[in-house]
């Protein structure tokens, strides 16, 4: 699943060593405080007293080197998406994207907007999507679970099809950027 | 020293949201700052150019998202005036309990955002905590958390349903006795005395030439409110005072206004108001109905015209200048939030002179909403 | 001093907006360009202080562009619309950013959403679009969901999970 490699393969039996990774990584799940849409609105109550995501092992991480998990909150402008390439590739393997809200899925209310894209996972992979306009509490806090479920099953590979297809990607995202270096 | 600069934002705890300031410091002094938006930009404008007048009201919510009913209120407004009605008294005062609620949630998250950028984490995990029984509220009146699509052209999507008066007058009474709690926690705390005064200071005699306007322009000694000079829905015949420098009742006045200080404790005083407002709308509300007999939603012949609506928000001066040629959608819709001014031209003018570390809290103390700058 | 009386004092012709809702009056009137900008003075020097936007408007059949300055006075609770009419193909306009700073940013966001030149705003450019290769937006005949399936649905997808449909 990923390139650590097992530090005592006498000892730890590969497929165990690979079961110990997948739970510690799901357990410390550190998201990126990146309001990039909309939905960052109810992200304060999932992270303050009420809902309190920090209970299952989730708090917000200023900078992106030090988080596991994208949240693309809402529709992505393509001022935005270029920030969020590069935040996503900032960021260490492995690292999960949860998109949020109809917006990032189809286009959602801004279907016939020039400047926001409609499909997400055209750009990056997406390991998982919350419908709604705009999810609630509850669906973020069934999503991050869902994802840790996934996690555990080695289902949520979004970061490995990102390396793979890493040319399509990047070509796709040159459609819609006319420069890179700014 | 040489000069270097700084990114804050779009990717920044200091940010406001999804907006960038280009920072250029010389040691811990801001020397220049220049605010880049565009990052939330979905063009409302011209997709309204695109939709039936009825359709426009369930898109423009999304303009200002913390407080997203000014925009249905303005814009309702702004048509009826084009279709010359005149709404129900009952659908303004039940327009007034959509906006009172709207202004408290809007202030308990700008103040619970300053004080996260001033260090202090407990206030936004208590704030934000009792934001969500105004949310409740809101899930109860009209169905939806965050927007709420309630108030439209001719008055309010529905009545109040039974027992929402008392609930929400238990959820005043819970409100009104955090307050002190809110006032231990930070407006007597000492981070906040040291922290606020005098920082980000908005010269006096410029505060009405930039375009500043809310609580913003209250801290500044004006006692302009959009809900005095320029009432509508149910303001007139509500009793309320407008808090603004120096008269701050029972909060020392510390610093000399167009501060920090005082936009924060504007922000905090405007909350003991609206609660004031919300309890006299419960005794004062008439029976009758919520709604005018309106027309077939699909062919709205709205007659051709200008007009303009404006209604305050938390964050200032919320306008929408609203034309039709006497089509069946609007021909132009132009959208006037308080943050433009206030995010771009007043935060480029004050930031110079600040340290670093005083610069996110003095956004915050802006509440700058980036949505509505670009929309 | 009253709208009205400043308006009889400059010679201008205003029409009244229908207002329901807010309560002060809103005035609307034509001027020529070239005498705007000591009409908004004069309004400024009277009370006019706050200057609340500068919209744009694209009247395509007429083949104008309508400025419309947005002007309101906390002494009188009086707004005053002052439009201007300049030629759709070849909008140009100077800047009056010295008069209200932030008239500054209304131009560059006029500037990139509907094409139109003024003259001494040095920091006109990219505003609020990135990457923009069209003509500006919010022009009447720029066709939104022509651009958006051009450049956005001809997008392929990427092979993986997100193609199983």
């Amino acid at each position: 699943m990923t390139d650590n490699p097992n530090p005592l393969p006498s000892i730890i039996p590969e497929k165990d060593w690979k079961k110990i990774q997948r739970m510690l990584s799901k357990r410390s799940l550190w998201m990126i405080h990146f309001c990039t849409g909309c939905g960052a609105m109810e992200m304060p109550p999932t992270m303050t007293s009420r809902y309190d995501m920090e209970r299952f092992g989730i708090i917000p991480m200023a900078t992106p080197r030090q988080a596991d998990l994208l949240l693309v909150t809402g529709y992505v402008a393509v001022k935005t998406l270029k920030r969020i390439v590069r935040v996503y590739e900032q960021m260490q393997d492995p690292k999960y994207v949860i998109s949020f809200g109809s917006c990032p899925i189809n286009g959602g209310l801004y279907w016939d907007s020039y400047n926001t894209i409609k499909r997400l996972d055209k750009y990056i992979p997406v390991d998982l999507y919350i419908a709604g306009c705009m999810p609630r509490p509850e669906a973020i806090m069934d999503a991050f679970l869902k994802l840790m479920k996934d996690i555990d099953e080695g289902r949520a590979d979004g970061w490995l099809r990102y390396r793979k297809y890493y040319d399509k990607y990047r070509a796709n995202q040159m459609r819609v950027f006319k420069r890179w270096d700014e | 020293m040489k000069e270097f600069e700084i990114f804050v934002g779009p990717q920044h705890v200091g940010a406001t949201g999804n907006m960038m300031y280009h920072v250029w410091v010389d040691g811990d002094t801001v020397v220049k700052a220049e605010t880049h938006v565009g990052y939330l930009h979905r063009a409302f404008e011209k997709l309204m150019e695109r939709r039936s007048w009825l359709m426009n009201v369930a898109l423009i919510p999304r303009i200002c998202v913390p407080e997203p009913d000014v925009n249905e209120a303005s814009y309702a407004m702004a048509v009826e005036s084009l279709m010359n009605w005149d709404i129900p008294e009952r659908a303004k005062y039940i327009r007034s309990i959509v906006l009172e609620l709207a202004r408290l949630s809007g202030h308990l998250l700008a103040i619970s955002g300053y004080a996260g950028a001033i260090g202090l984490y407990t206030v936004p995990q208590w704030l934000i905590g009792d934001r969500d029984y105004l949310l409740d509220l809101f899930e109860q009146l009209t169905g939806g958390r965050v927007y709420h699509i309630f108030i439209f052209p001719g008055g309010v999507r529905w009545d109040l349903p039974d027992g929402f008066l008392r609930k929400l007058g238990k959820v005043l009474d819970y409100l009104e006795s955090r307050l002190k709690l809110y006032d231990d926690l930070l407006f007597q705390n000492k981070v906040f005395f040291e922290r606020a005064p005098d920082v980000g200071v908005i010269p006096k005699d410029k505060a009405i030439e930039w375009g500043v306007t809310g609580p913003n322009l209250r801290a500044c000694g004006y006692a302009y409110d959009v809900r005095r000079v320029d009432p509508y829905a149910a303001y007139p015949d509500l009793d309320f005072e407008i808090p603004h420098y120096p008269k701050f009742g029972e909060f020392e006045v510390l610093g000399h206004g167009c501060d920090c200080y005082s936009r924060m404790v504007v922000r905090r005083l405007e909350i003991e108001q609206s609660i004031r407002i919300l309890r006299q709308i419960i005794k004062k509300i008439p029976d009758g109905p919520h709604t005018l007999k309106l027309p077939n939603p699909i062919a709205w012949k709205v007659p051709a015209g200008y007009a303009y609506a404006r209604v305050e928000s938390s964050k200032g001066e919320f306008g929408y200048l609203v034309i039709s040629d006497g089509g069946k959608v609007p021909y132009r819709v132009h959208v006037r939030g308080p943050s433009y001014t206030h995010g771009i031209n007043v935060m480029e003018k004050i930031a110079p002179g600040l340290n670093i570390a005083d610069f996110a809290p003095t956004a915050f103390s802006l509440d700058v909403c980036p949505p509505d700058i670009e929309r | 001093m009253k709208a009205i009386e400043i308006f009889k004092e400059l010679g201008i012709e205003y029409e009244e907006m229908k207002v329901k809702g807010n309560s002060t009056p809103r005035y609307r009137a034509k001027v020529e360009p070239d005498k705007l900008e000591e009409i908004i003075k004069k309004f400024k020097t009277q009370g006019f202080k706050h200057f609340v936007a500068l919209s744009c408007v694209d009247w395509i059949k007429e083949g104008n562009m309508e400025l419309i300055y947005h002007l309101f006075s906390y002494d009188t609770l009086e707004d005053v619309f002052l439009s201007i009419y300049l030629p759709r193909d070849e909008p140009k306009y100077k800047t009056l950013r010295h008069l209200f700073p932030q008239i500054e940013t209304y131009e560059r966001e006029v500037h990139e959403m509907f094409g139109v030149e003024f003259e001494g705003n040095d920091r006109l450019g990219e505003f609020i679009l990135e990457d923009w290769n069209d003509m500006p937006p919010m022009r009447k005949d720029f066709d939104t969901v022509k651009y958006v399936k051009e450049k956005y649905e001809s997008v392929p997808l990427v092979e993986g999970r997100g193609d199983k449909q």
